[in-house]
């Protein structure tokens, strides 16, 4: 039993690095949803294509440019920052802008539909079958405890300090900026944020634009660690970050890093100590308990009915 | 308000539909559903370098009674739920004959539409006993060996060249993947072999770190895994980060150079099971010589299979005529010499012999058949 905390140890990394990940994608659809209500299923999508432009960049730039790695990293980062950031505007502009104020499920809708349009466009554009990603970051930074080693690869320490880092910059900014405060008047009340004089076409936008490069990082930062890619990785990576979001709490931010992480380590946790076949089930059972004693999810506010 | 029927071009259709009807009555068409499009594509390239090389050398060498072999390429992405729909559209192109599908959870679906229109089938691919034994069909057949042959097979090797001490068995759940899984572990522990591990995975994700640290806690001597190639190759990808060494192991599904592609250097030392490497039987050289001619590679799983699927279709219908009836009687009762050896036929339609070879991924990413 000397193993079972280092054992541990290891699985809670593991863990960690899911979470942030999920953490990552799940931020896109609490801000969406925070602002406007629509639950955003072209999302996953969005995580995809920043994968895909951080791949097509780096084969750009070539593997052997004798660029120091992290300037590699960081080019391919601001790229697929910079192409979700049209794609997310461009999806908000064409799927829903022109589907506000009719009922709720007409953008829901048309979100599957932009979901599915853009999985064939990159598998049209890029072709359907599995793409590897060459492998930039290697190696792993190594505990041994006892007779064990706890192996940390870097491209996951790399995710979650990536991802810490973004979680806290964008708490900052949502806290101390104009469009940050405008953004928290919009999901409190929209229409009386328009009627104050926000722009709130803008702040909509700003809130797609900072999702999509949010789950760009994501993308680029899970194709580096795994390694492989196709146009489908979009729809099941989006379910389980919507699912964390409604975990944490739809339409509350610091609920999406949380759900995030927390439903990480409990499919890394399940499948560790029950077995993998059974780790969605875990995953989805912690999600439909949590709902049953809080319908709004851990960290969520309770709609308030407005008389 | 006039009528929107006008005459005059809907004469001009029916002449033209006319036409092309006595243009198909010249072709014999060869349906060929197999993966073009998600992960498993490699394996529909594979069938298509056969069958397609095979349609044309026989085309070239005159047809059959002067009709020229058609293929039609029918894509169903390895999915079961395109199964049907694929065969679907074999029926509906009036084909009476097909080369189909490569993985065994879509073909299973599939078989009951060939089986009940009728229509001469032949998989080089499908591996799952399920694929026939299931509804014993009259009218499918395989030019590939079964699971209860391949996991068998393995296991064999495994008991008496490998001698680990324990062995941990993952698998991706689905028909293919935890169906030849069992049969190693079955035919395991019926030796005695310790199996430390039986367990699933699923298809589709891309973090395995959980279960590798588990079985990096439990140290087995070997882990075979059921499956396809996109999750091995990052299952030992991943352990490989992590820093487990164990031998792997897996069946026909993962041999293929996307595997090398995703796990890298992980790849090396990689035993697979797969078909018996037909390029090097004697008698097919003037096959191989095909392949050259039309520029495609004989290499593949599934190539040989399939050449030779089109093969026992050919010689059936010019030994009985182009009545599936006739020619799924014929071919239960007939021996063949193909691309893939002698080939001979139980009720079932599965081949009486079929040879397997393990084989070594190197480290330059070729899979290098083992001596036994």
């Amino acid at each position: 039993m000397s193993e079972f905390i280092p054992q541990l140890m290891q699985q809670l990394f593991n863990g960690l690095s899911l979470g942030a990940i999920y953490a990552l994608i799940a931020i896109g659809y609490t801000m969406v949803y925070g602002i406007i209500g629509m639950i955003n299923f072209a999302h996953g999508e969005i995580y995809m294509i920043g994968a895909y432009v951080g791949l097509v960049t780096l084969s750009v730039i070539g593997v052997g440019s004798g660029l120091p790695i992290a300037i590699i990293i960081l080019l391919m980062l601001i790229v697929a920052m910079a192409v979700t950031a049209v794609y997310g505007y461009a999806v908000e502009k064409v799927a829903y802008s022109p589907l506000r104020g009719g009922p709720r499920l007409v953008p829901l809708i048309s979100a599957i539909g932009m979901s599915i349009f853009l999985q064939n466009w990159v598998a049209v554009g890029q072709g359907a079958r599995d793409m590897a990603v060459p492998a930039l970051v290697t190696g792993a930074m190594q505990l041994d405890i006892g007779d064990y080693t706890i192996t940390a690869p870097y491209s996951r320490i790399m995710i979650i300090l990536v991802t810490v880092v973004l979680m806290i910059m964008l708490h900052l900014y949502i806290k101390h900026s104009r469009l940050g405060r405008a953004s928290r008047a919009c999901s409190q009340d929209l229409r009386m944020a328009n009627l104050l004089g926000i722009d709130t076409n803008k702040i909509i936008s700003f809130t797609f634009i900072i999702g999509a490069m949010l789950a760009a990082v994501g993308g680029v930062l899970i194709a580096l660690a795994i390694g492989k890619l196709n146009p489908f990785i979009g729809f099941l990576a989006g379910i389980k970050a919507f699912t964390a979001a409604v975990l944490g709490g739809i339409g509350s931010i610091p609920g999406a890093m949380l759900g995030g992480v927390l439903l990480g380590l409990a499919e890394t946790f399940a499948a560790a100590y029950i077995s993998s076949q059974y780790k969605d089930i875990v995953a989805f059972s912690l999600l439909v308990l949590i709902l049953l004693f809080r319908p709004t999810g851990l960290l969520g506010k309770p709609e308030v009915e407005k008389v | 308000m006039k009528s929107f029927i006008r005459v005059k071009p809907l004469a001009l259709a029916l002449g033209a539909l006319a036409f092309t009807g006595s243009v198909y009555a010249e072709t014999i068409k060869i349906g060929i559903p197999q993966p073009m499009t998600g992960p498993a594509t490699q394996y529909g390239d594979q069938i298509q370098a056969g069958a397609l090389t095979a349609i044309e050398a026989f085309n070239a060498a005159g047809g059959i009674n002067g009709k020229k072999l058609e293929p039609l390429l029918i894509d169903d992405g390895c999915e079961p739920k395109q199964a049907v729909p694929a065969a679907n559209r074999v029926v509906n192109s009036g084909a009476k004959f097909a080369v189909a599908h490569a993985c065994s959870g879509t073909t299973v679906p599939a078989v009951n539409v060939y089986e009940n229109e009728g229509i001469v089938a032949i998989t080089p691919g499908a591996t799952s006993p399920l694929v026939t034994d299931t509804i014993k069909p009259h009218y499918f057949f395989r030019t590939i060996g079964r699971d209860d042959q391949q996991g068998p097979f393995a296991a064999d090797y495994i008991l008496n060249v490998l001698k680990p001490k324990n062995v941990a068995i993952l698998h991706d759940k689905q028909t293919y993947g935890s169906g030849i899984a069992s049969q190693v572990r079955d035919t395991l522990s019926k030796q005695g072999m310790d199996i430390a591990m039986y367990e699933g995975i699923n298809v589709g994700d891309s973090d395995y770190s959980a279960v590798i640290t588990k079985l990096k806690s439990m140290d087995p001597g070997l882990i075979y895994f059921g499956g396809y190639h996109a999750e091995l190759g990052l299952l030992l990808r991943q352990a490989r980060e992590q820093g487990l060494n164990t031998q792997f192991m897996g069946p026909e599904g993962v041999a293929n150079d996307d595997l090398i592609a995703i796990a890298g250097p992980a790849s090396e030392g990689l035993l697979v099971t797969l078909p018996a490497d037909f390029t090097k039987l004697a008698g097919n050289e003037n096959i191989l010589e095909d392949f050259k001619t039309y520029n495609r590679s004989p290499d593949g799983a599934f190539t040989m299979p399939a050449y030779a699927a089109v093969q026992i279709l050919v010689e059936s219908i010019k030994a009985v005529g182009e009545d599936p009836d006739k020619v799924a009687d014929h071919m239960h009762q007939a021996t063949f010499n193909t691309a893939i050896g002698k080939v001979e036929y139980d009720e079932k339609g599965d081949l009486k012999e079929f040879e397997f070879a393990v084989y070594k991924v190197d480290d330059k990413g070729n899979m290098n058949q083992l001596e036994k």
